[in-house]
């Protein structure tokens, strides 16, 4: 009995101690990043190098820049991947597995080859889009769409199946809908919490996305902005790290708010 | 014609026929049930009226149009499912709404047809609730509400009552009856519970491995079983085999004992045949005019209304259903009884 009672108390030594170690490998480069970028004028800690960075043009429209990419990317990847998830699961089941591994595809193949693919086939006729830059930016956000499709297709594919969909379908048919106003009133609602938390990931991915950015934008784009300044201007880098770092944390709280909050429904209605 | 009617309708799914030659007519306002053990077909034939599945042969014909392979969504039948399928995201009021805004309905009209039904449903007062703030039971006249909203043509029930509990389900059974009598709907109702069907039905269609095994009254079927499936599966039946002894005055032997039974003309003397009856037609003592066997007690269940004895007849078991009174006297385990039962009362299955 004693024995027993000890050895839970060494368990938890021991995940303490494993929790502590990885707090450390997370929080110490934190830190010192923060403390870095307070050092831009000698001597005293200064929010110096956050005031260059906010205060350079460039980096609000390399911002804003790549926001825009990412909520058209958010749009993009909803509309092909909501109807897509759902139809499968409704009526093609047995395809299910060959989208699962379409969708895996930007884990196997790195985003590179995918660039460098893109730029070959749309860098002649009968389908030339790299001379303009609406075309690049049609480029960019067709890449990102694949590139998130992991994300996005599980988390509205997880969506689905916490509701009962071909019910709900053949319940809306019965009473006189077709497929525009199921997709539309029943299924995109009823998805919301998980469009959203694929929204978001999409976001956070797109927003520090670096190797399509570079080639397809350039520093228009705040991946390779970032990048760029990390590389020139140490403090100024750090700053932006940690700048970057806490809009990233502040989507995922803004995630894990909304997914909370739709948890709290989705527990609901999986009491019908 | 029939409002309704079904004809040679067969679902093969693979290589399982699902349905084999459904035929059947329903009257306009007629409450039909399916009833049969899973996997008969019961659920199949209601998905093909509903238009969910396409039969593999046959024809569907509502109110003089074959509606066959008409889309589900133009079909104007109403449906109402097991596990309810409200939609999560809408209030009580929007659910019931959803066919009316769909048709494009008027406003005002909209909102008039949705406070009948929830007066209908007795739920006024609940529009502005969310499915997961109600219980089961809401939950599922909600459902019924939402389907009546489009005035259908046919209601259908797909095992509704299934996921509520007993006592729900018997006050919901006696609601349904009285909203489909109220608004003299025509309704399907698929069920496994041979006491909703029985309860609830005009006609109750009895069906075993994709095949209509009969369609009668609920009466008739209980009473006057075509086939050795109605007959086990409705009710308790007891099964006696006897060896026929006169065909002419129906007389059959048990043992030492022989029973009157209806004059059978069509058998033989000496062939072995099976007696059947149901419980509640078995009493205990001794009744001028009954037939009468010896027997000893297994076990007493009390049940209730009914007291339920098991009696050993010479090794063949059988049930005895007694009337509770506060007077009755239980017979215990062990106990030698007699057990009568009216001439009447059995019918008999000869063999093959």
């Amino acid at each position: 009995m004693d024995q027993n009672q000890r050895a839970p108390l060494r368990q938890r030594l021991v995940s303490w101690l494993i929790l502590l170690l990885g707090g450390l490998y997370f929080f110490v480069p934190l830190i010192a990043t923060i403390d870095f970028s307070l050092r831009a004028r000698k001597g005293v800690l200064s929010v110096l190098a956050y005031q260059r960075v906010l205060s350079d043009p460039r980096f609000a429209s390399a911002f804003t820049f790549s926001l825009e990419m990412a909520l058209l990317t958010v749009v993009v990847g909803v509309i092909l991947v909501v109807p897509t998830a759902y139809w499968i699961r409704l009526r093609l089941p047995q395809l299910r597995p060959v989208v699962e591994f379409v969708t895996l595809m930007p884990f196997v193949v790195p985003a590179i080859v995918l660039v460098f693919g893109l730029i070959r086939v749309f860098s002649r006729p009968p389908l030339l889009l790299t001379n303009s830059f609406t075309g690049t930016q049609i480029l960019l956000v067709a890449g990102y769409v694949v590139l998130v499709l992991p994300y996005l297709y599980r988390a509205v594919d997880t969506g689905l199946q916490a509701i009962d969909i071909r019910t709900l379908t053949e319940a809306a048919q019965s009473l006189g809908a077709g497929w525009w106003v199921i997709i539309t009133q029943i299924i995109f609602p009823n998805l919301r919490s998980a469009i959203l938390s694929g929204a978001f990931l999409t976001i956070t991915i797109v927003m520090g996305e670096l190797t399509m950015a570079s080639f397809l934008v350039g520093l228009k784009a705040f991946g390779p902005y970032m990048s760029q300044v990390g590389q020139n201007r140490a403090y100024e880098g750090a700053a932006l790290a940690v700048i970057s770092f806490a809009l990233t944390w502040a989507f995922t709280m803004l995630f894990q708010f909304v997914g909370r909050r739709a948890l709290g429904g989705d527990q609901a209605f999986g009491a019908r | 014609m029939a409002y309704l009617s079904i004809r040679n309708l067969s679902k093969r799914f693979g290589q399982t026929l699902a349905v084999r030659d459904f035929n059947l007519e329903v009257e306009r306002g007629e409450f039909v049930s399916f009833l049969g053990p899973s996997g008969c077909g019961k659920t199949t034939t209601l998905r093909m009226i509903a238009g969910f599945e396409i039969p593999t042969s046959g024809n569907i014909i509502l109110d003089g149009a074959d509606i066959t392979f008409l889309p589900p969504n133009r079909r104007h039948i109403g449906m109402v499912f097991q596990s309810y399928a409200l939609f999560p995201n809408l209030t009580v009021a929007d659910n019931i709404a959803f066919g009316l805004k769909v048709a494009k309905r008027p406003p005002e009209e909209i909102r008039k047809t949705v406070g009948e039904m929830l007066d209908l449903i007795r739920l006024s007062g609940f529009e502005n609730r969310y499915p997961y703030q109600l219980s089961g039971g809401q939950q599922q006249r909600v459902a019924l509400a939402r389907a009546l909203a489009i005035h259908p043509r046919v209601l259908l029930l797909d095992e509704p009552l299934s996921a509520l509990d007993a006592k729900i389900r018997v006050e919901l059974r006696a609601e349904i009856r009285r909203i489909q009598q109220t608004l003299g709907i025509t309704a399907i109702y698929v069920t496994h519970d041979q006491e909703e069907a029985l309860s609830l039905s005009d006609r109750v269609v009895v069906m075993y491995e994709g095949k209509i095994e009969q369609v009668g009254t609920p009466f008739e079927v209980y009473n006057y079983p075509q086939t050795r499936f109605v007959a086990s599966f409705i009710g308790q039946l007891n099964l006696i085999p006897v060896i026929v002894e006169d065909p002419q005055h129906g007389l059959v032997r048990f043992g030492n004992f022989l029973f009157q039974v209806d004059p059978a003309p069509h058998l033989n003397r000496g062939q072995a045949v099976t007696l059947a009856l149901r419980p509640e037609e078995m009493n205990l003592g001794r009744v001028e005019g009954r037939n009468h066997v010896e027997g000893r007690v297994l076990d007493v269940m009390f049940l209730g209304a009914i007291v339920r004895v098991r009696v050993d007849l010479q090794g063949r078991e059988v049930l005895a259903d007694l009337f509770n009174e506060r007077q009755l006297a239980l017979p215990r385990p062990g106990d030698q009884v007699i057990i009568n039962f009216p001439p009447h009362a059995c019918w008999i299955i000869s063999e093959g």
